[in-house]
């Protein structure tokens, strides 16, 4: 058959029914440039012509026209859960409690709504002993600080980073160290051990002092921003090996993006990263519907001056735009949205593994002990029933394998309240990407 | 001209089949990923992966060396053979039982040391992953004796084409480096099922359309004997004597014998037991 008659067959085929049978195989998108194609399967990018984005447009059979235009592939993702992965990161809830009283925190302002405890030093020296008892040289693990808020245990965290560098050098490994804090405690020798290993260190911050002091006070409610902002910037100077990067957990509070990103940017992080609070411990300052818009407009516009920026031949670390970049250009497609419960577990205080630290003492995300491993029955159920060909409405969502189905704890919770902001992202990220790989490709070139 | 599908990123480059390309052009549905295929021959991209020597695509022969080479390695080629790279072996004793339920020994080979060539896409992949554009130590071995040695640092090339950007960055692209396989080196050593492909590949390999061991027969003891099918001589009153293959056994059919004479030659083989 001639290619002429068979374009014009999928365009008689009509236009696609507003329920579909299939997972959508695509998304089409548009540039100044053209017409654009995300072929959900291996997250596979084209540029395409007019007539081909229609033909697409006005098909009814998908499969058939994929195939016709040379556009399928065979599955990248099955419905198979990995089995068994190994230990490779793990998060050590070093302090369960905190000094601050963050209205929204998933930890219930750090105790995780227990008796307020530290991890002692034989849990953490156990807990580091596992991350490396089925390691091989060449391969690389990841250990991460997490709270509560960790520094209140500095002696713990300090000894688990020795030990874990020990290790490492023992077995030709390679260790990345990360910790998150709310920076109220950091002292100038925090920095200067951090930078000794070579430390990602993620500030807790929500934007200008006034938001960040209404949702981050301190346990007897004073203002926590100054007092943080003047504990981080000597680590911002002291930064070479360490990266000091700051978190901003977006609420109806704090929607001013452009203004947050470009006064930590000017003050010297090392990069800046929004996430929406979908889930609060306290059911508190959770985002929706009008809210998650207007975040999505300012993160668009965080975007383009992210673009512009780039187009000069300038830095400018806005995090979610840098990490989108990258894997939209691999074609990153995952049935998952991390790797919570896989090859990653959050440690408890008392030496528990949970399917991440956000399920710290939680029944639904248990996973076995420090001592035995993961409980690998649990661990199994959990893969297969977290696969996102498993999870609604991702199933039918063209941004599945880019999103992975959100993370767990918020769906677990709170369902998927925004999907709607998600796609519209990934759909601007998109549209970012092929611009910047046209006009910037040396941008790519690492 | 604008092209009318272009892929972008590199899960499309790598996936995409252009206009025209038949379904094998693509790396995952091709005849070409073992030796040697029918389209391309993956092997050929490792012969020149080690800057200054050209390998034997399947064997760790050194079978020559590059135009530019320094004057040391001039002493390699046919002479010796690749054994290590950084400290890594490219061999390995490959072990089994020889009789079913047996224990695991040695499989004796030609050479009777049961030592054979690791496929360089398994032996090298950690190498390039690690190593791609690095130098690294190679260890060489004489192939017959006297047992000599000899180490050079030699670089690895990069495996994928990298392209120069605006500003001085190279990108790396989802394609095969020009740089390990020049134009012709993919498509110079293809599979030949019709011809050569008769004679050398055994049942156990897609392009053998033929059987190994005919007119079978199980004896009281419950050992079978039979032919290979090879074998000139193999009417019924025949000794039902197995000739283990080797070039030179002139009761053996030759290349040439196939070549020139294959409708003589061949038979039909119905039910393991040569047709009349």
């Amino acid at each position: 058959m001639q290619a002429q008659t068979r374009l014009v067959q999928i365009h008689r085929n009509g236009f696609a029914p507003a329920e579909r049978l299939r997972p959508p195989a695509f998304h089409l998108f548009g540039t100044a440039a053209g017409s654009h194609v995300l072929m959900v399967n291996g997250s596979r990018i084209f540029s395409i012509a007019e007539d081909v984005a229609m033909a697409l447009r006005a098909s009814d059979d998908e499969d058939q026209a994929i195939r016709y235009f040379g556009l399928d592939a065979p599955a990248y993702i099955d419905d198979a859960a990995p089995l068994d992965p190994p230990v490779r990161s793990l998060s050590l809830a070093v302090a369960q409690k905190c000094n601050l009283a963050c209205t929204y925190c998933y930890a219930q302002q750090g105790d995780f709504g227990n008796v307020p405890k530290d991890m002692s030093t034989e849990v953490a020296d156990r807990s580091v002993d596992l991350l490396f008892s089925s390691v091989r040289s060449g391969e690389r693990v990841q250990l991460t600080f997490l709270g509560g808020e960790p520094l209140t245990n500095r002696g713990v965290l300090r000894r688990a980073t020795e030990r874990a560098a020990i290790l490492a050098a023992r077995s030709g490994t390679e260790v990345r160290f990360s910790v998150t804090t709310n920076g109220t405690l950091l002292t100038p020798e925090d920095g200067e051990f951090f930078e000794r290993h070579g430390f990602a260190v993620t500030i807790s911050l929500d934007g200008p002092a006034e938001a960040h002091d209404a949702l981050r006070p301190s346990k007897g409610g004073a203002p926590t921003f100054d007092r943080v902002m003047s504990r981080v910037l000597p680590l911002l100077r002291l930064q070479r090996r360490m990266q000091v990067s700051a978190r901003v957990t977006v609420t109806p509070l704090n929607l001013s993006l452009r203004e947050t990103l470009d006064g930590f940017l000017n003050a010297g992080f090392h990069s800046v990263g929004f996430s929406p609070l979908l889930s609060s411990g306290s059911g508190q300052a959770e985002m929706s519907g009008q809210e998650l818009e207007t975040m999505l407009a300012g993160m668009v516009a965080c975007g383009e001056e992210f673009e512009r920026r780039i187009l000069r031949g300038e830095r400018y670390s806005f995090l979610n735009m840098t990490n989108a970049m990258q894997q939209l250009h691999k074609g990153t497609h995952r049935p998952y949205p991390c790797g919570a419960g896989a090859g990653y577990f959050g440690v408890s205080a008392d030496g528990e593994l949970y399917a991440c630290h956000r399920f710290v003492e939680d029944p639904d995300g248990h996973m076995g002990d420090i001592d035995s491993g993961p409980d690998r029955a649990r661990q199994r159920t959990w893969l297969t029933e977290r696969h996102v060909h498993r999870q609604e409405p991702c199933r039918s969502c063209w941004a599945r394998y880019l999103c992975g189905g959100g993370c767990h704890h918020e769906t677990i919770r709170r369902g998927r309240p925004a999907c709607d902001y998600i796609r519209g992202w990934l759909d601007y990220c998109l549209r970012a990407y092929v611009r910047l790989l046209h006009a910037r490709p040396e941008y790519f070139a690492a | 001209m604008r092209k009318s599908i272009s892929p972008q990123n590199l899960t499309a480059q790598l996936q995409y089949r252009a206009a025209g390309n038949p379904p094998s052009t693509l790396p995952g549905a091709a005849v070409s990923n073992a030796c040697p295929g029918l389209e391309m021959d993956f092997r050929n991209v490792w012969k020149r992966i080690l800057v200054g020597i050209v390998l034997h695509e399947t064997t760790n022969v050194v079978v020559g060396v590059e135009e530019d080479a320094p004057a040391p390695l001039y002493v390699l080629p046919t002479l010796y053979q690749l054994m290590k790279v950084e400290g890594e072996p490219v061999t390995a004793t490959v072990t089994g039982p020889l009789i079913a339920g047996g224990p695991n020994v040695p499989i004796p080979n030609t050479s009777s040391d049961s030592v054979t060539n690791l496929e360089w896409s398994n032996a090298l992949a950690d190498v390039l992953y690690r190593y791609s554009g690095k130098e690294v130590v190679c260890e060489f071995q004489t192939i017959d004796p006297p047992l000599a040695t000899l180490k050079f640092n030699l670089r690895v090339r990069h495996f994928f084409e990298k392209v120069l950007l605006p500003g001085g960055k190279k990108a790396t692209q989802a394609v095969i480096s020009r740089d390990i396989a020049e134009a012709g080196a993919l498509t110079q050593s293809l599979c030949s099922p019709w011809q050569n492909d008769y004679r050398v590949c055994a049942c156990f390999y897609w392009a053998a359309t033929r059987p190994d061991y005919v007119n079978v027969e199980l004896g009281e003891d419950g050992a079978s004997v039979g032919n290979n099918w090879m074998q000139k001589d193999r009417t019924p009153e025949s000794a039902k004597v197995y000739v283990v293959d080797d070039l030179q056994d002139q009761r053996l059919l030759t290349y040439g014998d196939l070549f020139r004479e294959w409708e003589k030659a061949l038979r039909f083989v119905i039910g393991n037991q040569d047709a009349e």
